[in-house]
């Protein structure tokens, strides 16, 4: 075994005992021996970085992830737990023990360019580690640790140079996107000098087995054989780790899969209450003049319209008039023209009203989804009437302005108005209180939204409201999808999958659809069932495979 | 908590030994001002100390906040804890500037002359690396008149007042070994030491680069250059990885004088 060691030290400490400028006073030479023994490690079990980060409270199975990471797999591993159970986290801790120890100096992590500030902040902030995300002339060689997007990476002069240095440590977030090994990311990613790597993804397997091949193959090369071999043995079974308890052997030394329901983080509740809200006298009328346009106007007008108008006036008002402009109706006696002047004259909606007693009521922060930007003005103007702060969000925000806007709402504003929850858009556990102001059509983006709140970090029960209006199509949304939503619930990370499988491209199209082409409220309830039920099996079938 | 103390009191130790006056210290936010020496050494800017020194002018030397007491660690300053930047640096400038020394054991006043032993100390760190790594510190103290060699030294001799100049009435006896011959004995005791470790960690991590050598082979045809290239660079990342290594790095050392009636009670 090879010792290396400092020969020469016996003739330099003969020379320089003579020199005074070099001899150290006794208090120095005491510091010295005890920075050295503070800087030390002296078992290769266990976590160190626990003790340096007492700030943190790590929950269990992220204790055990980074551990079995560092200790059983040699620091190559997928890290595939659930969505917010704290992949992050997990990798932070790795990162801060691989650095404590001295075992790693130079670090790359490559997330979506959307990610990256988040990863410099959490870095920073939880686990006082210094990274940095490259701006305009990166010096790739210099800076220790960088986060930056493969976009970026992948690019000229980038390219050349990342591939150029040996990395001890690479993180790779949201890896499930390099499942194709023909692309060019893939490639860029296999050709990286790695001594230890990381591949986050709530999806290991998103269509195919074989997506299973190519993200151990970056860790690994050889673990799972080549691909023509992996193909003949397991390549038939698309999609499907069942019935394969060798592979699902293999794959567990070098994947890491934690479950919400094995965690503590059942531990806080989310408490779903159903907000049933009545027009008011003007609103039902308007709501029922709509109905004559279902002789006049295809139904999907009328569906779109009547979600509108169970949202707010100014939704309503804004695409009846598009509407009314692009027909031309030169009398102006159509339906479509009653309804816009009904519309003018309604008084504040009811629902508004009903969102602002809640508020009030509470001195605690809330998020309000609506799926309208009309709305979002509105309800925004509406709850400024009352002198209640409130920000905006949306999807389309610049990454700057969103981070800014979160950082709003958390040290000063009450309320945010969001339009969109996006699946890797914000975290905002310092919040737990949501109004689905109106609800989707798709329950999955029910489920993200509430994934924004109910995540890591939260520590209080989380309380939604879901608002429907009486008598309106609201009431038939909810009836139809949302007492089945344990169901979309269950299925979160896998219903992409499924419903490629069932080549739905998305689901809140499929329903809308579904619910247009009815002819009666009783045929849309029993073509939804089916719906429901071949999603319930078919996650039935992948939970059992992948567990 | 008991961390956080440690490295306020290392601080304070630190900043008093290199003579920068401590301006504040409170429930764990000490004000420090530099000398010009230390902002040098510390604050990480040439350019000004060059353009200072051309110019012949007096140097300004910038003052630190430092906190170690976490419920403050968002106020201004640096918040110092195991592993942040200010302390690392602080140990890597006590690495590079304190490696050697020579003190004397400080005596009050004897009637007689008295000689003083003296004693070659080395304090080392063996780092072993296999699939993880490992450090231990050792210190060694090797009487360099007669040859006995000390384990745990520095623990051994921590509480005696130790100068860098001599007192009266002592005088330095001249070592019969000679220092470099001396820390070779030392080294073969840190061989002997290593050889007697158990050796397990090294054969788990021959196994497992074994292990996965034999993956990658099954993996990897060597059909093109691309591949023999992805082949070299993933069987370096391993022997990196696994290939079992020790390494020894000298903390610091130097040549220490004992009364007689002090090396007979550090070697008890």
């Amino acid at each position: 075994m090879e010792i290396l060691l400092d020969e020469k030290y016996g003739e330099q400490l003969a020379k320089e005992a003579a020199n005074p400028d070099a001899i150290s006073s006794w208090n120095q030479f005491k510091l010295t021996y005890q920075a050295a023994k503070s800087s030390s490690v002296p078992d290769f079990e266990g976590l160190v970085a626990l003790s340096h980060l007492p700030h943190i409270d790590f929950l269990p199975h992220q204790k055990e992830a980074a551990e079995e990471i560092i200790h059983q797999m040699q620091g190559r591993a997928i890290l595939a737990d659930e969505v917010g159970l704290g992949k992050t986290i997990e990798a932070g801790l790795v990162l801060k023990e691989y650095l404590i120890r001295g075992m790693v100096n130079k670090v790359l992590i490559l997330t979506p360019a959307s990610l990256v500030n988040q990863w410099v902040t959490e870095l920073h902030e939880k686990f006082h580690i210094q990274a940095y995300a490259p701006r305009k002339n990166p010096a790739w060689k210099d800076a220790d640790i960088m986060v930056t997007s493969i976009d970026m990476a992948k690019r000229d002069p980038h390219y050349s140079e990342i591939l150029s240095i040996p990395y001890d440590l690479i993180i790779i977030d949201e890896a499930h996107k390099l499942k194709n090994p023909a692309t060019k990311n893939y490639q860029f990613v296999k050709a990286l000098q790695k001594k230890y790597c990381l591949l986050l993804t709530a999806t290991p397997i998103q269509n195919r087995i074989t997506d299973i091949f190519n993200l151990v193959s970056i860790l690994k090369p050889g673990y799972l054989g080549d691909l023509s071999s992996f193909k003949k043995e397991y390549g038939k079974k698309m999609g499907n780790l069942d019935g394969n308890v060798h592979l699902k052997k293999l794959i567990s030394k070098v994947m890491i899969r934690n479950r919400r329901q094995d965690t503590g983080l059942a531990d806080t509740k989310r408490m779903v209450k159903t907000e049933w809200i009545e027009f008011s006298e003007e609103e039902q009328q308007v709501y029922e003049k709509l109905e004559t346009i279902k002789g006049t106007h295809p139904s999907f007008t009328y569906l779109t319209l009547a979600k509108e108008l169970c949202s707010s006036r100014e939704a309503c008002y804004l695409s009846s008039k598009q509407m009314y402009d692009k027909l031309g109706d030169p009398e102006n006696t159509g339906p479509l023209h009653d309804l816009i002047s009904g519309v003018e004259q309604l008084p504040h909606h009811a629902k508004a009203k009903r969102m602002v007693e809640i508020i009030e009521q509470s001195d605690e922060k809330f998020i309000v989804f609506t799926e309208y930007r009309a709305s979002q003005y509105y309800l925004q103007w509406y709850l400024q009437q009352h002198g209640i702060s409130s920000v905006p969000f949306r999807g389309g925000f610049k990454r700057s302005k969103k981070d800014w806007m979160k950082q709003l709402f958390r040290d000063h504003a009450q309320v945010m108005i969001a339009t969109e929850a996006a699946g890797e858009g914000i975290n905002l556990q310092f919040c737990r209180n949501m109004i689905n102001y109106d609800l989707p059509w798709n329950p999955m983006r029910l489920e993200q939204r509430i994934g924004r709140i109910h995540r890591f970090g939260q520590e209080k029960n989380v309380q939604i409201y879901n608002f429907a209006i009486k008598n309106t199509i609201e009431e038939h949304i909810l009836n139809l999808l949302y007492d089945k939503i344990s169901l979309f619930e269950n299925a979160i990370g896998e219903l992409d999958h499924i419903l490629e499988d069932l080549d739905i491209k998305d689901l809140g199209h499929e329903i809308e659809a579904i619910y247009s082409e009815s002819s009666s409220y009783g045929e849309a309830k029993i073509k939804l069932n089916n719906l429901a039920s071949v999603i319930s099996s078919h996650s039935e079938t992948e939970r059992r495979s992948s567990s | 908590m008991k961390e956080a103390a440690a490295h306020e009191q290392f601080i304070r130790s630190f900043f008093h030994e290199y003579d920068c006056p401590i301006l504040s210290d409170e429930n764990g936010r000490l004000v420090i001002q530099l000398t010009d020496k230390m902002d040098e050494a510390l604050m990480n800017r040439p350019f000004y100390w060059h353009y200072i020194k051309k110019m012949g002018r007096q140097g300004d030397p910038m003052s630190l906040t430092l906190i170690t007491n976490p419920d403050l660690s968002e106020e201004k300053g640096e918040y110092i804890h195991s592993g942040s930047p200010r302390l690392r640096q602080l140990y890597r400038f006590l690495q590079d500037n304190c490696r050697f020394t020579k003190l004397y054991e400080a005596v009050t006043i004897t009637d007689q002359q008295s000689p003083l032993v003296p004693w070659l100390v080395t304090n080392l760190r063996i780092s072993y690396f296999g699939k993880q790594k490992k450090d231990e510190l050792l210190s060694i103290g090797l009487n360099l008149i007669h040859g006995t060699m000390a384990p745990s030294f520095m623990e051994r001799i921590e509480n005696y007042p130790l100068e860098t100049t001599i007192s009266d009435f002592t005088f330095p006896m001249t070592p019969l070994i000679r220092i470099p011959s001396g820390y070779q004995r030392i080294v073969s005791y840190i061989h002997r030491h290593i050889e007697s470790q158990d050796r397990t960690w090294a054969s788990q991590a021959m196994e497992a680069l074994h292990e996965e050598k034999q993956l990658l082979s099954a993996f990897f045809k060597e059909e093109n250059e691309e591949e023999r290239k992805l082949l070299e660079q993933e069987l370096e990342a391993l022997k990196g990885r696994f290939t079992p290594k020790v390494t020894v790095d000298v903390i610091n050392g130097g040549l220490f004088y004992f009364t007689q009636a002090t090396t007979n009670q550090i070697i008890i």
